[in-house]
């Protein structure tokens, strides 16, 4: 797959001297999902807003498609598609205007058929003559989606997507995005959700501070730093570990009812059977066992502190 | 810095979204001039112009109508175009303007076109009410409609840059109530400035106003306190600080983009 969209050097310092963006390089393959994940106040927004024009980078060049964003910025631009975080609308405009208000400043001529479908796809179309300002959150959160959509752009900027979102729009949504990527539309959204972008990204880049930490297939991701946890219930619980278990370094967990014990489920031996054949030899009964993988979420309180290590 | 063809859909969609937003608020947009000047007509045409003498040989409610005119012309160009960008700053729309494939010059054609579009019919239903109220001959109606049509623009560029500027409402009002309503009043919009007594006249001369009035009621009645060719380059002056203004604004990114 090639290159649809490259970040080289990419930095902002706002005037307030505060450092947003720390050189970021990051190139987006076309038609994946990339999902940039990172804290509150990570950088996300401040990126998606270089490419898409709306902050002025301190340094570095973003090319999208081969055209300078801002030398080019009409060709790089038309390309683009941005839901923002924030639901700014017009309020007064209805639904179909306010659609095929941006489908014009993007440059593009009426398309009727086009709109009808984005309302339908939208679950809009009942309120296409609607002013805005009495829509619901969740629907004006829909009619930002379809702006975006509203002149067909190569690449879409979802920031926050789910944010305070209802699980039927959530629903929708994820479902608009599998047919935008049949169609070969990239996509890009930033997220806090870890799940989200566990189950939606081919791609995950981690930022923090400004910083772009890594950037990963979500599979490799996964497997390089993919521990597995496995929870073993105890019949009776334990107030303290007993010594001879040391080497497997477990934890109580639940007032002393289980013992938690951290694999890597890549390694050549985990550990597991021998844990189990030890236990009944000191006396400890247990009744069952839960495995489980862990999370984006502790991949990345791993990533960030690991990065800390390095820094001290 | 502008690469490709024109982006005239998009001009074209600010164009009609403002419009939109005017006939939105038709009976506000029309009914408060309309009336205010109505007003004005009744007080100093009617109830002083009565008792005053002839202005240039021009009847005094007659003298008046080119200032009413151009006093409206300057509060509306300025609000409509001055509201126009400061709303999508203020409720965030500013976003999808920022990130469109659309550029500085076509962004101020459609804002400012629109504004300009709104006060011009402004004006000509208040021209339209004032021959209700006073006979009016226009010497040279080609040379007015000109005049209308470069003070819509100016303004409108005027009000699209305090737009630009302001960070609150207060902000958006406090240029036209500070600034241009008194110079409008002080700009011979009610009287000849040849009626005044030195320094006063001469003062009076660094008041741009003044020559706008001046080269528009010269359309009127065939005389104005400047000359038609002082008005007119005064005019393209203005014009062209404006738009220079708004090239700045967009190339630095002043209060559009952090």
């Amino acid at each position: 797959m090639d290159t649809i969209l490259s970040l080289a050097g990419v930095g902002k310092t706002y005037k307030s001297g505060h450092v947003a963006l720390r050189s970021v390089d990051l190139e987006i393959k076309r038609g994946e999902i990339f999902a940039l994940l990172g804290p509150n106040g990570a950088g996300k927004t401040t990126m998606i807003g270089i490419v898409c024009g709306l902050v002025s980078p301190s340094s570095g060049t973003i090319t999208i498609d081969g055209h300078d964003a801002v030398k080019d910025y009409r060709k790089a631009r038309a390309m683009l598609g941005l839901v923002p975080q924030e639901l700014s609308t017009d309020a007064f405009t209805k639904v179909r205007a306010t659609l095929e208000f941006t489908r014009g400043l993007f440059g593009r001529g009426p398309d009727r058929a086009y709109i009808d479908e984005l309302l339908k796809d939208l679950s809009l179309w009942d309120k296409r003559d609607t002013k805005i300002m009495e829509l619901s959150g969740g629907m004006k959160r829909r009619v930002l989606i379809a702006k975006a959509l509203a002149h067909r752009p190569e690449i879409l900027f979802l920031d926050e997507p789910t944010a305070g979102v209802d699980v039927e729009l959530r629903r929708d949504m994820w479902r608009l995005i599998a047919k935008l990527r049949e169609r070969g539309t990239t996509i890009i959204l930033t997220t806090h959700y870890i799940e989200e972008a566990e189950e939606m990204a081919d791609r995950v880049g981690v930022i923090s501070k400004g910083q772009l930490l890594l950037v990963e297939e979500k599979h490799a991701l996964m497997k390089k730093l993919g521990k597995r946890e496995m929870d073993i219930l105890l019949v009776d619980p334990l107030t303290a570990i007993p010594p001879e278990l040391a080497e497997w370094d477990l934890t109580l967990e639940d007032d002393g009812n289980r013992l938690r014990y951290v694999f890597d489920a890549q390694a050549e031996r985990t550990g597991i059977p021998s844990l189990l054949r030890r236990l009944p030899d000191l006396g400890i009964a247990f009744k069952d066992l839960e495995t489980h993988k862990s999370s984006l979420e502790d991949i990345f309180v791993d990533l960030v502190s690991e990065k800390k290590e390095q820094a001290a | 810095m502008s690469v490709g063809a024109f982006n005239g859909h998009g001009v074209w969609a600010i164009y009609k979204a403002e419009m939109a937003r005017a006939l939105r608020t038709l009976w506000q947009s029309v009914a408060t001039p309309v009336i205010t000047t109505s007003l004005y007509f009744v007080v100093f045409g009617g109830a002083i112009g009565s008792r005053m003498q002839q202005v240039g040989g021009v009847d005094y409610g007659s003298f008046i109508v080119p200032g009413l005119i151009m006093l409206t012309l300057l509060t509306q160009s300025i609000s409509n175009a001055s509201i126009g960008i400061y709303f999508p700053k203020f409720t965030g729309t500013i976003y999808e303007l920022l990130s469109a494939p659309i550029s500085a010059v076509e962004t101020v054609i459609g804002f400012v076109g629109a504004a300009a579009t709104k006060s011009l019919v402004l004006g000509l239903i208040i021209l339209a009410t004032s021959t209700l109220f006073v006979d009016l001959h226009i010497q040279h109606p080609g040379a007015m409609i000109a005049f209308l049509v470069l003070t819509a623009l100016t303004f409108s560029m005027f009000g699209f840059i305090i737009g630009v500027w302001a960070n609150g409402f207060e902000q958006l009002s406090i240029v036209p109530a500070l600034l241009v309503t008194p110079l409008t009043f002080l700009g011979g919009a009610f009287y000849s400035i040849d009626m005044l007594p030195e320094p006063w006249r001469t003062v009076s001369l660094f008041n741009p106003v003044v020559y706008l009035v001046s080269g528009f009621r010269w359309s009127f009645f065939g005389q104005g306190d400047v000359s038609v060719g002082v008005s007119l380059g005064f005019i393209g002056l203005l014009l062209l600080l404006c738009l220079g203004a708004i090239m700045w604004i967009f190339r630095t990114g002043y209060r559009l983009k952090p």
